[in-house]
């Protein structure tokens, strides 16, 4: 583990003071900021929560966010607004509330990260210097046959919120009553693993109302899925899931799931036997480390980000340390619950390292709601803690399987409930 | 200043046990997670510092340290039903919850309030919260939850501005006598008396209060 003690720690900020004369460099501050600066990139689940809990346990720490939209929407319960029961303006939310905490907000994109001189530059060609850098960019998507930016128009991935989520309610609104809506899953590792399915439920509960000669068909690469049997039992009870009535039809890739190409030109997916067409078509492609963690080197051979457990701190590059679904922190999923417990053990590890003392032992949570239907929510809920070098789960699990339907309707505005919370101590 | 707290528990566990055994344990309190650390987790669901984003999920922020504690170790053992915290307090143990309850008992309560984006909340009704104060004055509600729901201590947790809906929801377990909700005997003899509809409403007067 690299550690400050106050002595390097002296010679590092007298280095940043040097270049901070440097015509390039801004990031000057009003705040005092004498114990470092800390640049964070990525104004999300992850890095929104790292700048804000930096400046929570320590106002004499200088933090910058780059961030390069100026208003961030949500993916968590974006798939309300995609079965048309949720307005995306919601959904979206706004940078005012951070700014408060003192943390100096920058719209602009991150395009390059030095880490030898410790500086990142971006698109604009503004240098920012950095004492320790937070990285939490969030997702890309891997490379599938015929799924390009024009593609993704006429087949909306709705994988990042916004005008992707928007994009594919419409088309759902708009598809031929009898068509299928056709989903294709991704493979692990991915964001937001119940996410594809809790899709596939309210998208089926909207057929049901809306479309009654449609279906929902998951093609997925995947013999098993995040919470399988809560699902199907919520399927079978809900949707008529395994009869020929179903409103669900999930083809496992054992089975035939495995697409190979799209065609958005004809508005058709392929696999190795089969192909389907429908005038609705969400493609949701294998994922990886967004970009400019890829730029930076700060990727392996797996597409994400190897880091220390207990600092987030990368195994590739010195201080910069990735957090959220773009780092590798193996054990825990590819949620916004974890990003933001990672972010916060990445925050207190940083505070302690700048203020010279050596990062205390780290205490994660997970949690996803998922929604079968607008009043029956499921979860699965878990703590963890590192043991032997691991990220281990110390207790937690799924919502009983013979929960009452009292309990499912609890948890339905429990989840409303947690995206309120969380926004707000992402953004306020 | 945690440490030294971890440190005074470590010492009365050892004394308790006996005396020996006394610096294994204290040596791995010391390796433990902060308070910070262990309650920062809850603020993803519970809101920063404890004071959360509603509509259903309880604020705990300045609720006393000894009800927190009581209630987290019910959820912990099973007594206490739930949706969610059952699973989640089975992760922490019996030293870290009572780190994470004094936290939480030294920040300030808030009264709930929604955001502009939160359009999911039941809103207060005067007519029923009117209706929950009679309940309330004729059962006697107020021996222990006195000014109105405002008062707290050790054992009473303030229910006075908590989030409507999660006091609906704890009136319907009340009333769903299976769940077997742990209570006071003298509560539990007034709440049987009272229909599910006058809870609703006393629950629209203890959200009314500030
Ligand atoms: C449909 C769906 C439903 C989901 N539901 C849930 C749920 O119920 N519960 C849950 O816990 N999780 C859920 N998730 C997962 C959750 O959205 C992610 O895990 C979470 O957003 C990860 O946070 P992050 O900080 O890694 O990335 P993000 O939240 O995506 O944030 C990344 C940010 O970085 C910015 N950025 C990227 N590159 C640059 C750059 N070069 N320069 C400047 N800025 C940059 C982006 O604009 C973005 O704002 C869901 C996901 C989806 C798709
Ligand atoms: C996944 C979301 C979630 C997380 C994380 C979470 N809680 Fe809860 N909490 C709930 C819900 C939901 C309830 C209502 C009871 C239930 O159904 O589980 C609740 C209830 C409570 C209550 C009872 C409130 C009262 O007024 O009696 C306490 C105390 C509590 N939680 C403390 C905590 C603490 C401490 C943590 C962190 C260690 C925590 N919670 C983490 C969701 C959460
Ligand atoms: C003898 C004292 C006493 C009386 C009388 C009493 N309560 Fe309580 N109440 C408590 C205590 C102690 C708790 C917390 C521990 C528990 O739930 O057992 C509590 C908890 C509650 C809670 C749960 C708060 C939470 O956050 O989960 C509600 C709601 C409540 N009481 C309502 C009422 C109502 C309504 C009445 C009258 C019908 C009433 N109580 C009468 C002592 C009392």
């Amino acid at each position: 583990m690299s550690m400050l003690n106050r002595r390097s720690f002296v010679k590092l900020s007298g280095a940043a003071a040097l270049v901070g004369l440097s015509a390039t460099t801004v990031s000057r501050t009003g705040f005092a900021a004498d114990k470092g600066k800390v640049v964070v990139i990525g104004g999300g689940y992850g890095g929104a929560i790292a700048a804000k809990y930096i400046r929570m346990a320590d106002q004499g720490i200088d933090v910058t966010l780059i961030e390069q939209n100026t208003h961030y929407y949500s993916c968590p319960l974006s798939n309300w607004v995609v079965a048309g029961f949720r307005d995306i303006e919601v959904q979206k939310w706004g940078y005012e509330g951070l700014k408060k905490h003192g943390i100096k907000v920058v719209h602009e994109q991150a395009t390059e990260i030095d880490p030898a001189t410790k500086t990142v530059t971006t698109k604009g060609g503004t240098k920012f210097k950095y004492d320790r850098l937070i990285v939490s960019p969030g997702v890309n998507f891997k490379p599938m046959e015929g799924y390009d930016a024009e593609a993704m128009e006429k087949m909306p991935h709705a994988w990042n919120a916004g005008p992707q989520t928007v994009l594919l309610h419409k088309q759902l609104s708009e598809m031929r009553d009898g068509d299928p809506f056709i989903m294709v899953a991704p493979t692990d590792p991915f964001r937001c693993p119940p996410g594809p399915y809790e899709r596939a439920s309210l998208v089926a509960h909207y057929l049901m109302k809306n479309k009654p000669k449609s279906k929902v068909i998951i093609l997925d690469p995947k013999d098993k899925f995040s919470k399988m049997g809560l699902f199907t039992a919520g399927w079978t009870k809900l949707y008529g899931y395994g009869t020929d009535k179903s409103k669900i039809e999930w083809i496992p890739g054992g089975e035939g799931g495995k697409v190979t190409r799209v065609d958005a030109k004809t508005m058709t997916v392929y696999t190795e036997m089969a192909e389907f067409k429908s005038s609705c078509i969400n493609i949701i492609p294998p994922q990886k480390a967004n970009a400019i963690a890829e730029m930076a080197k700060l990727t392996d051979e797996s597409g994400w980000c190897p880091i220390n457990f207990d600092t987030f701190e990368s195994k590739i590059h010195k201080d910069i340390h990735v957090i959220g679904d773009a780092s590798a922190a193996t054990g825990l999923p590819k949620s916004g619950y974890a990003a933001n417990s990672e972010a916060k053990v990445c925050a207190a590890a940083i505070v302690a390292l700048l203020n010279g003392q050596k990062p205390g032992e780290p205490s994660y949570v997970n949690t996803c709601y998922s929604m079968l239907s607008p009043t029956y929510g499921i979860s699965v809920a878990a703590v963890y803690k590192l043991q032997e070098g691991k990220i281990k789960e110390v207790g937690g699990g799924l919502s009983a399987a013979d929960a009452s339907d009292a309990v499912r309707q609890q948890e339905a505005l429990y989840n409303e409930s947690w995206y309120q919370s969380i926004m707000a101590d992402t953004f306020s | 200043m945690h440490r030294k707290k971890v440190h005074m528990l470590a010492l009365v566990s050892g004394i308790m046990a006996g005396g020996f055994l006394l610096s294994s344990t204290a040596s791995a309190a010391e390796a433990g997670a902060t308070a910070a650390m262990l309650a920062n987790t809850c603020a993803g669901c519970h809101g920063t510092d404890g004071i959360s984003g509603g509509p259903a999920m309880p604020t705990i922020a300045g609720l006393p340290a000894n009800y927190l504690k009581t209630i987290m170790g019910e959820f912990k053992d099973g007594t206490r039903p739930s949706t969610i915290m059952g699973r989640l307090a089975k992760g922490y143990t019996t030293e870290e919850i009572a780190l994470i309850s004094d936290f939480f008992s030294k920040k300030k309560w808030a009264n709930a309030q929604s955001h502009a984006n939160s359009k999911n909340a039941t809103a207060i009704d005067a007519a029923q919260a009117a209706k929950g104060g009679k309940v309330v004055a004729d059962a006697k509600c107020d021996k222990c939850h006195e000014d109105d729901g405002v008062f707290q201590d050790e054992d009473t947790p303030r229910v006075a501005g908590q989030w409507l809906d999660y006091l609906i929801f704890k009136m319907q377990d009340y009333k769903n006598t299976a769940l077997k909700v742990p209570q006071e005997k003298k509560m539990e003899t007034a709440m049987e008396k009272l229909t599910l509809e006058d809870l609703i409403a006393v629950s629209h007067f203890y959200a009314s209060k500030k």
